[in-house]
C-alpha cells in the first residue's frame, strides 16, 4: 500500500514539475528575450541613427539570404545612437570591412531586418568588429509625419474641460479616441454629432485640466496613427495669448484625410523627405507640420 | 442538503435551486479545507488522477490546436502579406482564449466525469453513508481533496497545453510553411506580455475554470440519485453544466480582464 502511495506521489510530483516547466517555458521563451540556440556564430556591431521597428532576433540577410540574427539592441550611453549586435553564422565570415548595414522592411507592413551589402575592402570584419557604414531605418511614420501623428492611447484623465470643433469630415473618428498635442495624449473625444443645420460634424473634446494654456486660435485636425491605425484629434497650438476655456469652439479645423489623398501627397512630396531621412535621421523631426 | 430534491417542475426554479445548492456546497467545501489537510495523501492521489493522467490528452490536443491554428492563420494572413505575424497571433489566441478554454473543456470531459461517476457510485453503494458512520467526514475526505486537486491541476495542464500549442504552431509555421524562425519568435516575444497574457490569460482564467469544473463535478457526484441511471445522468450533467459554465465565465472574465 505504501509503495503504491509513493508511486502516486512520484507521478504527481513529476506532473507538477512538468507543469511548472511548461509555465517557465511560456514565461521565458515566448515573452522575454531569449537566445535561440544556433550554430557557431560571431558577433558584429553596427550603430544606427534609428532602428525603426527592428526587434531582437530579427533576421540579418546578405543578398536576401538569412545569415544570422540581431542579438541585442541597446542605446549607446550618452549618444542618440542605437547599438545593434548582430550574430552571424561562422560560415559567412568573409564580410568586407566596408560593407553597409541597412535596415529594411519586408513589404509595406512587414517586419524589419538588417541587410548587408558587401563593400570592396580586402579586410574582413572580425568577431567583435564593427560595421561602420550603416543606413538607418526608413521611418514611414517620419516620412508621413506631416500628415500623421504618433500612436498611443489617452491616459486615465482627472478633471477635464470640454471644447468643441466643427469638421466637414471626421473620417472614422470614434468617441473615446485620443486628443493629442505634440503627439502626447491630453484628452479624448467625448461626443460626435452631425449638425442638422450646418451639415457638418460637431466633435466635443474633453481635455485634461492640466493643459489649460492652449491658445484659443489653435487648430484641431483629424489624424491617423500609422498607415492603418486608428484616428485621433491632433491639436496644433496657435499664437494667441488667450487660452481655450470650457465650452469654447475651436475655429480652425482640418478634416480627416482620405488615404487616397495622403498617398497622392506622399508620392509628390516623398522623394525629398526620403533622401533627408536617409541622410540624417533627425532632419525630418524638425520639419514643421505643414501640408 | 443533497437529499432535498426540487419538488417544483418549473425549469427556472429547478436550475435556481441547483445553483443555490451548488453555492452552498462550495462553502461547505471551503470550510472543510482545514479538516482535509489530514488527508493530504488523498489530495495527492487525486492530483495524480485528474492531473497527471490527463497529460496525454492535453498534450496531443494542444499540439493539434496549435498546428491547425497556424495553418488557418497562415492562409488568412498571407492575403495581407502578414504571415510573419502568425506566430504572434497563435501565441496570443492560445494564451488568452483557446488554452484555458479548451483545456477546461477537455478537463471537464476527462476528469470531471470520472469524479462525478466515482462519487456517484460511492453514494449508490452507500460508501458515503458508511464513512459518516465511521466518523470520517465525507466532505473532507472525498469532496475537498478532489476539488483542490482540480484547482491545482488546471493551471498546470493549461501551461502544458499552451506550450504544446506553441510548439505545434512552430512545427507547422516554421518547418512546413517556411516562416522565418527568428521572426516567429521575435514577433511573439515582442507582443506577448507576461502580465496580461500569461498571468491574467493563462493562470488566472485556468484557476477559475479549474475551480468551476471541479466544483460542478464534485457537486453533481454528491447530488447523484443512488441509482445506475442517476449516475449516468449526473455524469452527463457534469459535462453540460461545466461546458456552459466555462464558456460563460470565459466571457465574463475576458470582459473584466481585458
Amino acid at each position: 500500500m505504501s509503495q503504491q502511495r509513493s508511486s502516486y506521489a512520484v507521478g504527481t510530483g513529476l506532473f507538477i514539475v512538468f507543469g511548472f516547466a511548461a509555465l517557465a517555458y511560456l514565461a521565458t521563451q515566448t515573452t522575454s528575450i531569449a537566445n535561440v540556440h544556433q550554430g557557431a556564430s560571431y558577433t558584429v556591431e553596427a550603430h544606427f541613427a534609428n532602428i525603426g521597428q527592428l526587434k531582437d532576433r530579427a533576421p540579418v540577410k546578405i543578398a536576401g539570404v538569412r545569415v544570422g540574427q540581431v542579438q541585442s539592441i541597446t542605446l549607446e550611453p550618452g549618444r542618440e545612437v542605437a547599438d545593434v549586435k548582430l550574430s552571424i553564422d561562422k560560415a559567412y565570415d568573409k564580410i568586407p570591412l566596408d560593407s553597409v548595414a541597412t535596415i529594411y522592411t519586408s513589404g509595406l507592413l512587414g517586419d524589419q531586418y538588417i541587410g548587408i551589402q558587401y563593400g570592396n575592402s580586402k579586410k574582413t570584419v572580425a568577431d567583435g568588429g564593427t560595421l561602420v557604414l550603416t543606413k538607418p531605418a526608413q521611418q514611414l511614420e517620419e516620412m508621413l509625419g506631416k500628415f500623421f501623428g504618433a500612436g498611443g492611447v489617452a491616459d486615465n484623465l482627472g478633471g477635464t474641460y470640454t471644447v468643441w470643433a466643427r469638421f466637414t469630415n471626421v473620417g472614422s473618428l470614434s468617441v473615446g479616441a485620443p486628443v493629442k498635442m505634440a503627439g502626447v495624449a491630453i484628452g479624448s473625444v467625448q461626443s460626435i454629432q452631425a449638425d442638422p443645420v450646418k451639415l457638418d460634424a460637431k466633435v466635443t473634446l474633453a481635455i485634461d485640466k492640466r493643459y489649460n494654456q492652449i491658445p484659443d486660435d489653435s487648430s484641431a485636425a483629424v489624424f491617423t496613427s500609422g498607415l492603418i491605425g486608428t484616428q485621433f484629434v491632433a491639436i496644433q497650438p496657435g499664437g494667441s495669448p488667450d487660452a481655450l476655456k470650457n465650452g469654447d469652439e475651436m475655429i480652425l479645423t482640418q478634416s480627416a484625410m482620405q488615404l487616397e489623398d495622403l498617398i497622392g501627397k506622399f508620392l509628390v512630396n516623398g522623394s525629398s523627405s526620403d533622401s533627408k531621412a536617409a541622410g540624417n535621421g533627425k532632419s525630418s523631426d524638425t520639419t514643421p507640420g505643414k501640408h | 442538503m443533497n437529499q432535498r430534491m426540487p419538488q417544483d417542475n418549473n425549469v427556472v426554479i429547478q436550475s435556481l435551486t441547483q445553483i443555490g445548492n451548488c453555492g452552498l456546497f462550495l462553502l461547505t467545501l471551503l470550510a472543510a479545507i482545514p479538516r482535509s489537510l489530514r488527508y493530504i495523501r488523498e489530495t495527492i492521489r487525486q492530483l495524480w488522477f485528474v492531473g497527471a493522467m490527463s497529460l496525454t490528452i492535453i498534450m496531443v490536443c494542444g499540439l493539434f490546436v496549435g498546428m491547425v491554428l497556424m495553418l488557418q492563420l497562415y492562409h488568412v494572413l498571407s492575403i495581407f502579406g502578414g504571415t510573419s505575424a502568425s506566430g504572434m497571433v497563435v501565441a496570443l489566441s492560445v494564451y488568452r482564449e483557446l488554452g484555458p478554454v479548451v483545456t477546461a473543456l477537455l478537463f471537464a470531459g476527462r476528469a470531471g466525469t470520472s469524479i462525478t461517476a466515482e462519487i456517484g457510485l460511492m453514494r449508490a453503494t452507500d460508501q458515503i453513508d458508511a464513512m459518516e458512520l465511521m466518523a470520517v467526514d465525507p466532505i473532507a475526505y472525498v469532496a475537498t481533496p478532489r476539488f483542490l486537486a482540480g484547482l491545482i491541476a488546471m493551471p498546470l495542464l493549461t501551461c502544458v497545453f499552451c506550450a504544446m500549442a506553441i510548439l505545434g504552431g512552430h512545427l507547422v509555421g516554421v518547418t512546413w510553411l517556411g516562416i522565418d524562425n527568428g521572426t516567429f519568435w521575435s514577433n511573439m516575444t515582442a507582443e506577448v506580455d507576461l502580465h496580461t497574457d500569461i498571468v491574467n490569460g493563462v493562470l488566472f482564467k485556468s484557476l477559475a475554470f479549474g475551480a468551476v469544473v471541479s466544483l460542478i463535478a464534485v457537486f453533481q457526484g454528491f447530488a447523484t440519485p443512488p441509482t445506475s441511471e442517476g449516475v449516468a445522468r449526473a455524469t452527463t450533467r457534469t459535462v453540460v453544466a461545466s461546458s456552459i459554465a466555462i464558456l460563460a465565465l470565459d466571457f465574463v472574465l475576458t470582459a473584466f480582464l481585458m
